[in-house]
């Protein structure tokens, strides 16, 4: 059970919603402009979910071994992001940003050199866009890339004791017409994720301002 | 923007559909708007020709949906890329119309957004076909899915994900969807290598939905659409558990049908076995009681002239003779005793109640006891000191304790203690088995031996039920208890315990008024009688008759005979015959005794009748008790009894 205090009401998860797809523009654009190609990115609904829930979601729907590029992140709220492909679309993806004459050895070397970039600039722009739409700053780690299964990459173990919750979004990625499913994982603890709510009233509170 | 060129992409957008287009100037922080833009918020036309304030973008914006709306713009406005958004619009005349929005951002050179332009599209009817067709699925419990030939995805619906117990989403990798089915589990949706899509999709699949982890029934239906070399498939899911769960209840209830037909036939096998047991102790009893009838009628005459016999010879002269006819007698006499068993067991033995001292029955006893019982067991014979009378038959009552007394002895094979005790109890509440509330004596017959398991208890009382060995015992014992406590409308209870021993309980009724009716049972002795006393012999048995006559003549008194109802009639209707007692059988053909009896009454009120009879059956008795006005003469009777009966009757004053 989610308690209240995390829980988004309709008009935050909008705005969030669209805050993270400012985010995921401008990682496109970059994007697009790193490989002189049209890439699309958007983010079609996002949930509060506990980690073991997360881990479900993403198994649910992947049966493949997934890659991740994660960051942790400290500011106004702090917490880890992961942004998660399945493995096979890992490839793709690494192929689609470098191009297509690569060979597979090539491929293979320079998977993880491409996603620790991807990664970087799509998990940047969305968090640099929170921090800047909320008027607040966060600080970055350098990214690191992930291997494994969608409990390891949200550190589930069988204790079950983690009690952080994770801020889930769903991407649809569209590069050189390929069809790229991913994920972004904000795990943070409760009172980060007060925070946020917090903050996302004071943003709806300007924009909206006598509508709301 | 020339009017010419306007009004052509007007009309170009009119006819796409468009309900209006705008262009937001972030820069200028303005707003300009076709005329059917105009229009839909119910503005003047000439709106359309200038720039308006940014605010009138959300002035006809339905206010529930403003909030979100104006969220949306803030992030065009703070450099998303897109903007795809329904809402509501409050038309100037009042109706409400879905717009579907679809703009996007214009970005300078810095990547900064400049313009967001975009259209309006009416998506009225869709929003209410959507309406329907979500309300249909969540009231019918239908989720759709539409899945194309060669994808790894299927779009579903929310309810479509909520029957899988999935997380809701649109598209659904068509491996996920196939998780929850149950293994060996045709597939819900094609996956790479699965068998080609048959005409139909009509199937039902066992499925464990993801989150709960509960069993379900899933039931398939759509269609196959054929495009080119590929298709797609439309379709709808929907849970049939219940029907299932019903179906195989139904299979269940079928399969077990013939079970329970079993069941119910051995069970009505089991109670026509009971009434054909019940009727069988019923034919049995009448057939006991018949040749008890008859074999007491023949004891009678065989007893009757041994004992005329040794009352007329001298028998001191030959000893030898003596003795044989002492044997025989005793013989004769043992004979009487198992007569009087067999109508006891066929609860046809004539009870005389009376009202007695159970101390004093059960210390008279005790000689008999010591003797039944070997020395390796202790007897112990304890009653209460102001006992409470009751009325029962004294000898049945010693019957009874006598036979309880023995089969506790013969459950303790290697001794223990066996003790008899009566007590004064006042059951307050009904005893299960029928006992009501009230004063009784209650006789207990306790031993320590083996004891019984509960089903030997429960059968105790069935006749010819024993758990003696072959040979050992008639397995009447019991019966014949429990048939004489009936008979006395007492009750009786039994527990037993296995290896600890058992105790029967005799619940006998106080005897309210204790008036101490027993005398001193007289001893039978001839007393003469004399010429002036006429007896009439009603016997249809010519021998017992003839022997009955012989003693009565004997005794000195008058005695006419006649073989049945209507001769004994004839005679007392005739003036010479002055009769004073009537002594007659009571089961004769044509008329019974007590027929004749009341018939003969009518004809001489103060005639005195004596009943003679081999059993009584109904005849005489009420209650299975002898009627307090009847007298009763058990066959076989001998000199002596007929005697001394017929004597006390004589002299008993009216």
């Amino acid at each position: 059970m989610i308690r209240d205090s995390v829980t988004l009401g309709e008009l935050e998860r909008d705005a969030l919603t669209e805050i993270v797809n400012i985010g995921v523009g401008r990682a496109a654009s970059s994007l697009r402009k790193m490989i002189g190609d049209q890439v699309t990115l958007s983010v079609p609904a996002i949930d509060i979910v506990s980690q073991r829930r997360a881990a479900r979601l993403i198994s649910e729907r992947e049966a493949a071994e997934l890659v991740a590029v994660r960051q942790d992140f400290d500011g106004a709220f702090a917490g880890r992001a992961l942004l998660i492909f399945p493995e096979s679309n890992s490839l793709e993806l690494v192929r689609a940003v470098t191009g297509e004459s690569l060979s597979a050895e090539d491929l293979a070397e320079m998977e993880r050199e491409a996603l620790t970039e991807t990664g970087n600039v799509i998990l940047n722009s969305c968090l640099a866009t929170i921090a800047n739409m909320l008027k607040r700053s966060l600080a970055m780690t350098i990214p690191e890339v992930l291997h494994g299964n969608s409990a390891a990459l949200f550190e589930i173990d069988d204790a079950g004791d983690e009690d952080g919750l994770v801020l889930f979004l769903y991407i649809d990625f569209a590069v050189r017409k390929r069809d790229i499913r991913g994920y972004i994982a904000m795990i943070m603890d409760i009172p980060s994720l007060e925070k946020l709510k917090e903050l996302l009233d004071e943003f709806i509170a300007r924009v909206v301002g006598d509508d709301g | 923007m020339a009017e010419a060129g306007a009004e052509q992409v007007r009309s170009i957008l009119a006819a796409a559909g468009a309900s209006g287009s705008w262009d937001w100037n972030i820069a200028a922080d303005a707003l300009r708007i076709d005329s059917r833009f105009a229009e839909l918020y119910g503005l003047e036309p000439e709106a359309a020709t200038r720039d308006l304030p940014t605010a009138t973008f959300f002035a006809a914006i339905h206010p529930a949906d403003r909030p979100r709306i104006r969220i949306a713009v803030a992030g065009m406005l703070a450099g998303a890329e897109r903007f795809s958004k329904e809402f509501r619009v409050l038309a100037p005349d009042g109706s409400t119309l879905w717009m579907h929005g679809r703009g996007q951002a214009h970005l300078d050179e810095n990547d900064a957004p400049v313009r967001f332009t975009g259209l309006l599209i009416d998506v009225t009817e869709r929003k209410r076909t959507e309406e329907r067709l979500r309300i249909a699925q969540s009231a019918g419990g239908v989720g759709t899915f539409e899945y194309s030939d060669g994808f790894a995805t299927a779009t579903v619906s929310s309810e479509f994900c909520q029957l899988l117990g999935l997380h809701p989403a649109a598209v659904l990798p068509v491996r996920t969807i196939n998780s929850v089915l149950c293994d060996g589990e045709p597939l819900l949706l094609p996956q790479p290598g699965s068998d080609a899509i048959g005409d139909t999709l009509e199937a039902v699949f066992r499925i464990v939905r993801n989150d709960d982890g509960s069993h379900r029934w899933i039931a398939r239906r759509g269609e196959v659409v054929r495009e080119g070399s590929g298709y797609r498939l439309i379709g709808v899911i929907y849970d049939v558990t219940a029907a299932k769960e019903q179906e195989a209840k139904l299979r269940e209830l079928a399969d077990t049908l013939e079970m329970r037909v079993q069941q119910e036939v051995a069970e009505r096998r089991e109670a026509e076995e009971a009434l054909r047991q019940a009727q069988k102790m019923e034919a049995v009893g009448q057939l006991t009681g018949g040749i008890a009838h008859d074999f007491n009628n023949l004891l009678t005459v065989i007893i009757g002239n041994i004992d005329t016999v040794v009352r007329r010879m001298d028998m001191d002269h030959d000893p030898r003779m003596r003795r044989s006819l002492e044997n025989a007698l005793k013989g004769a006499e043992r004979a009487a005793s198992l007569t009087q068993r067999l109508l006891a067991f066929s609860r046809r033995q004539p009870l005389e109640p009376k009202t007695i001292d159970i101390a004093r029955v059960l210390t008279g006893m005790s000689d008999l006891l010591t003797r039944s019982i070997t020395e390796t067991i202790a007897i112990r014979i304890d009653t209460d000191a102001e006992l409470w009378k009751v009325e029962v038959d004294p000898h049945q009552l010693e019957n009874a304790v006598l036979n309880l007394a023995v089969n506790a002895r013969d459950a303790m094979p290697s001794g223990g203690g066996l003790t008899i005790e009566a007590r004064n109890v006042e059951v307050r509440d009904a005893l299960p088995g029928g006992c009501l509330p009230g004063a009784y004596v209650v006789v207990s017959v306790i031993d320590s031996g083996t004891g019984m398991s509960p089903e030997t208890v429960a059968k105790v009382f069935d006749p010819f039920f024993t758990t003696k060995e072959v040979g050992k015992g008639t397995g009447l014992g019991l019966s014949m208890v429990y048939g004489f406590v009936k008979q006395s409308g007492g009750h009786i209870t039994i527990d037993s315990t296995e290896g600890h021993g058992t105790a029967v309980r005799l619940y006998l009724a106080r005897k309210q008024q204790d008036v101490l009716l027993e005398a001193e049972e007289r001893r039978p002795s001839a007393r003469m009688g004399n010429a002036d006393e006429t007896i009439l012999v009603v016997e249809d048995d010519d021998d017992v008759r003839a022997y009955t006559v012989g003693i009565l003549r004997e005794l000195g008194y008058q005695v006419v005979e006649a073989q049945d109802g209507d001769g004994a009639l004839r005679l007392l209707g005739g003036h010479d015959v002055g009769a004073t007692l009537l002594l007659t059988d009571v089961v004769m053909p044509r008329m019974s005794g007590p027929e004749l009896a009341s018939r003969a009454r009518a004809l001489h009120p103060e005639l005195r009748v004596l009943f003679t009879s081999g059993y009584t059956r109904d005849a005489i008795m009420r209650d299975d008790r002898l009627d307090p006005d009847v007298d009763l003469l058990s066959k076989p009777f001998t000199y002596a009894t007929l005697a001394a009966k017929v004597r006390e009757l004589l002299d008993r004053g009216h």
